[in-house]
């Protein structure tokens, strides 16, 4: 997303793909995957800066989104269907129409 | 799409037992290793962040992680990040050491830190 934009609850989001090395919030079973927005968090340094003694700023606007996890696991879901709730930060979602 | 490779802690997914929800006593050698990281992460220090800290746990071999326990990976990111930082050079903290484990030869029973393994 655009940095600065504001997602509203209920946006449908994909989560990018990629497999930095670096140090990374976004669980790796998520990316690539679509969700929609629960609501945002507000604005944090980026952790993905300071791991590594730099100021993270400007500040990113961190969203809880939330998944279906019949979608996440395809067929290695074994319990019934359930929401999976993840924190991810604004530079790792697109919307959910772009190609991942 | 999720890759087949992924960091030693990004464990989501992956095969696991049941989660060990028990509570477990906290040694002295688990308490001085998190008195260390609030006084060097402490805002007012800054020395580090608790980011770099959790990006020097991942960082860990693959066999170290599992290896070692909750507070001994910390102790692990607490001493790379010092040296990172400046605060205490590698050979320093090897002549300390040395020095600690001649003094515990010489007289154990005087010695802190008695619960470590």
């Amino acid at each position: 997303m655009t940095p600065g934009s504001r997602l509203a609850a209920g946006t449908p989001v994909r989560v990018r793909s990629g497999d930095p090395r670096t140090h990374c919030r976004t669980p790796h079973y998520l990316r690539g995957k679509c969700g929609i927005v629960v609501r945002a968090l507000g604005d944090y340094p980026n952790p993905e800066e300071l791991a590594y003694h730099r100021p993270g700023m400007p500040a990113l606007a961190l969203y809880q989104v939330e998944f279906d996890s019949a979608q996440v696991w395809g067929d290695r879901l074994r319990e019934a269907p359930y929401r999976i709730v993840a924190d991810i930060f604004e530079h790792w979602l697109e919307p959910a129409g772009a190609a991942g | 799409m999720t890759t087949g490779a992924h960091a030693v802690h990004d464990l989501g997914g992956d095969p696991a037992g049941p989660v060990d929800r028990e509570e477990h006593a906290r040694t002295l050698f688990d308490q001085r290793v998190d008195a260390m990281l609030r006084l060097l992460a402490h805002p007012q220090k800054g020395y580090f962040t608790v980011d770099a800290m959790r990006r020097s746990i991942e960082s860990l071999a693959p066999v170290d992680y599992h290896a070692l326990g909750y507070y001994e990976r910390w102790l692990r990111a607490v001493r790379q990040l010092a040296i990172e930082r400046g605060l205490v050079s590698a050979a320093e903290l090897e002549q300390r050491m040395t020095q600690i484990a001649q003094a515990r030869q010489a007289s154990p029973q005087n010695m802190p830190g008695q619960d470590r393994q």
